[in-house]
């Protein structure tokens, strides 16, 4: 395996630290709304890796203009960078804002079930008393 | 093959139906559930009668050519699977109509909604050529169903949001591998993905795109070590809702592979990392030594039936990766097995938890006396589970068993045996309690639950030893073909 192309990529190294980042508050962070943004910035990281390898030096938006009579603009895919990354980007945002909403509705469940959201403390609650009901539920 | 695209689009737009009806007060929401299903089962059986008589078609959506726009891949293999799901789930929500009324007064609505919408997703996934519209299925399936699992019992919410962060997890580093993919070969078509990549199988980032690939469907699909989401996630949920994800999404991730594994996976990436297939067949190994004995802990059936399937992940993964055509054509007949016989237990233990409200050991007694019908069909999928003959299970299982000796992978065949070894032993603790232990509370409802809640049971039990009869067809119409390319 050959690593070094991989040394002068910056941005793939940013990308790699943030989603270390996420998947540290994931494993690691016992409160359950610090494991969602950890979920979050973990997501992010991809999206940021999506962007950028759609970029290239010196290309413009990708918006098809009539070609003139030198030959310039019309189709000429050099020119632009590459649109369909981040395309599909916009589509995961839209997965991701998603996946928060559920993820957010199910805390507030677990809220009012259990008045808390620390992880250790449900499970304690749910391993003394299986059927939750003693729970003070907060409305 | 428009029938195709119907067979995904009926219950996708049947679950806004849903919701409409339901804004509008209706109570009609069963109804347009149950005709979205019949209509998209009626439509793949359409379109596996078509590619069984005509071959694999690529169905173009929109009619934008194959490396731009989005394309269908229907073969046989596919086909079968859509069918399967689309019945499987038809069958599974026929009889709940009062169940679902009961438990959710004002929300039926969405249930249904979100039913039709996991439903229309395990469909799309089995059937799309584009690896960037996978992910997009995978999150549609794995929201509605994350949303479903938490209508279930009182500890599903925290089940459920354990499965979320896992499953998004995994989808995120399928995302990634897909992007690796992307750079490397600049299309998402997985056949026009599948004819590029042989030309740079040994790059470092194609590796990598695979293994990120490979792990992500692997947490998706509960492969240990990434099973910690299943047990909990399938355990809780609402009996109809787990009667369609414990049988499907499992499946619909292990055909997935077996798709990657046949058209993507170049030969030449496998042999230059040989480590690969051998850590995944340990893996498999361990989720079926897993499996087995964790049931053994158990003390209710649904529990019980959870660590069954996680097994049963552990089959259809090692078969995969045995590398030799014995044991791919028993995952592919797993992948249908499984799917129709898990699917006839949790129907089973559905009908039982509506009798008895829980599944607890002690409350099955007498059940073979109260619920003589439910407790056949449950029967017949123990039966199949533990692969006697001419069930299904014993079928597919047999394959794996003669591809693990072709490759000398002696401990898992090993754990195969023992792991049906077990399921003799859970299945007929189970009966022994139903059988001959009498349940004399008062006030317990007695008799078997309505008749249409057992004719979808007593349809799919029945299906059980018609797809083991169907073997040698299957093998030969389904399996071979699909691994003539791999000679």
């Amino acid at each position: 395996m050959d690593f070094a192309p991989l040394l002068g990529k910056a941005n793939f190294w940013a990308y790699f630290f943030i989603m270390l980042t996420g998947l540290y508050g994931m494993a690691v962070k016992r409160n359950l709304v610090k494991k969602i943004i950890g979920l979050g910035i973990f997501q992010t990281a991809i999206m940021l890796f999506y962007v950028s390898i759609g970029s290239k030096e010196g290309a413009t938006i990708p918006i098809l203009t009539a070609a003139d009579a030198a030959g310039r603009g019309g189709i000429d895919a050099a020119a632009y960078i590459n649109p369909l990354p981040h395309v599909l980007m916009l589509t995961a945002i839209v997965v991701s804002v998603a996946t928060l909403g559920v993820a957010l509705a199910l805390t507030l469940r677990l809220w009012r079930r259990y008045g808390t959201l620390e992880e250790d403390e449900i499970l304690a609650r749910l391993r003394g008393d299986p059927g939750g009901e003693a729970c003070t539920p907060r409305s | 093959m428009h029938a195709a695209l119907v067979a995904v689009i009926a219950p996708l737009f049947g679950a806004f139906f849903c919701v409409f009806s339901g804004w509008a007060g209706g109570k009609r929401e069963h109804w347009i559930a149950l005709t979205a299903l019949a209509l998209s089962a009626t439509a793949a059986l359409d379109a596996l009668l078509r590619v069984l008589k005509g071959g694999p078609q690529t169905y173009l959506l929109g009619n934008w050519p194959a490396p731009f726009g989005i394309a269908y891949t229907l073969d046989p293999l596919a086909c079968a699977l859509v069918f399967l799901i689309a019945a499987g789930a038809l069958l599974n929500l026929w009889g709940a109509r009062r169940e679902i009324a009961h438990r959710y007064p004002e929300k039926d609505h969405t249930f249904y909604a979100l039913y039709l919408l996991a439903a229309a997703g395990h469909m799309g996934m089995v059937v799309t050529g584009d690896v960037f519209n996978f992910y997009v299925l995978i999150e549609i399936t794995a929201l509605s169903c994350y949303a479903l699992i938490s209508m279930g019992s009182e500890r599903s919410e925290l089940a459920s949001l354990n499965y979320l962060l896992l499953g998004a997890a995994g989808a995120s580093l399928y995302l990634l591998g897909v992007g690796f993919l992307y750079i490397k070969t600049g299309t998402l078509n997985l056949p026009d993905m599948a004819a590029i990549l042989p030309a740079m199988a040994t790059a470092p980032a194609v590796g990598a795109a695979l293994a990120l690939i490979l792990l992500g469907v692997a947490v998706k699909m509960g492969l240990f070590p990434f099973h910690g989401w299943l047990p909990g996630a399938y355990g809780e949920a609402p009996a109809v809702a787990a009667g369609l994800v414990a049988p499907m999404t499992t499946k619909v991730m292990a055909y997935v592979l077996v798709r990657f594994q046949v058209s993507l996976f170049p030969p030449e990436f496998l042999r230059a990392a040989p480590a690969l297939p051998q850590i995944m067949v340990w893996l498999s190994v361990a989720a079926i030594l897993l499996g087995a004995v964790m049931a053994l802990y158990q003390k209710n059936l649904r529990r019980m039936l959870c660590f069954i399937v996680l097994a049963e992940v552990g089959y259809m993964a090692g078969g995969l990766f045995l590398g030799n055509r014995d044991a791919l054509t028993g995952t592919v007949l797993h992948i249908y097995a499984d799917l129709a016989m898990t699917l006839c237990v949790f129907m089973a233990a559905a009908n039982i938890e509506r009798r008895r409200g829980s599944l607890a050991f002690e409350k099955l007694r007498g059940l073979f006396g109260t619920m003589p019908w439910t407790m056949a069909g449950l029967t017949a999928g123990a039966l199949s589970m533990i692969g006697v003959p001419p069930f299904c299970g014993f079928f597919s299982k047999w394959y794996l068993i003669k591809g693990g000796m072709a490759a000398g992978h002696w401990p898992f065949v090993a754990a195969l045996v023992l792991s049906s070894l077990v399921n003799v032993l859970l299945f007929f603790r189970v009966f022994e309690i139903a059988f001959f232990e009498k349940d004399e509370r008062p006030g317990l409802v007695a008799g078997d639950v309505s008749a249409a809640r057992l004719v979808p049971l007593a349809a799919v039990a029945l299906s059980l030893p018609l797809l083991g009869l169907a073997t040698g067809q299957i093998v030969e119409r389904v399996v071979v073909p699909l691994l003539a390319p791999l000679t």
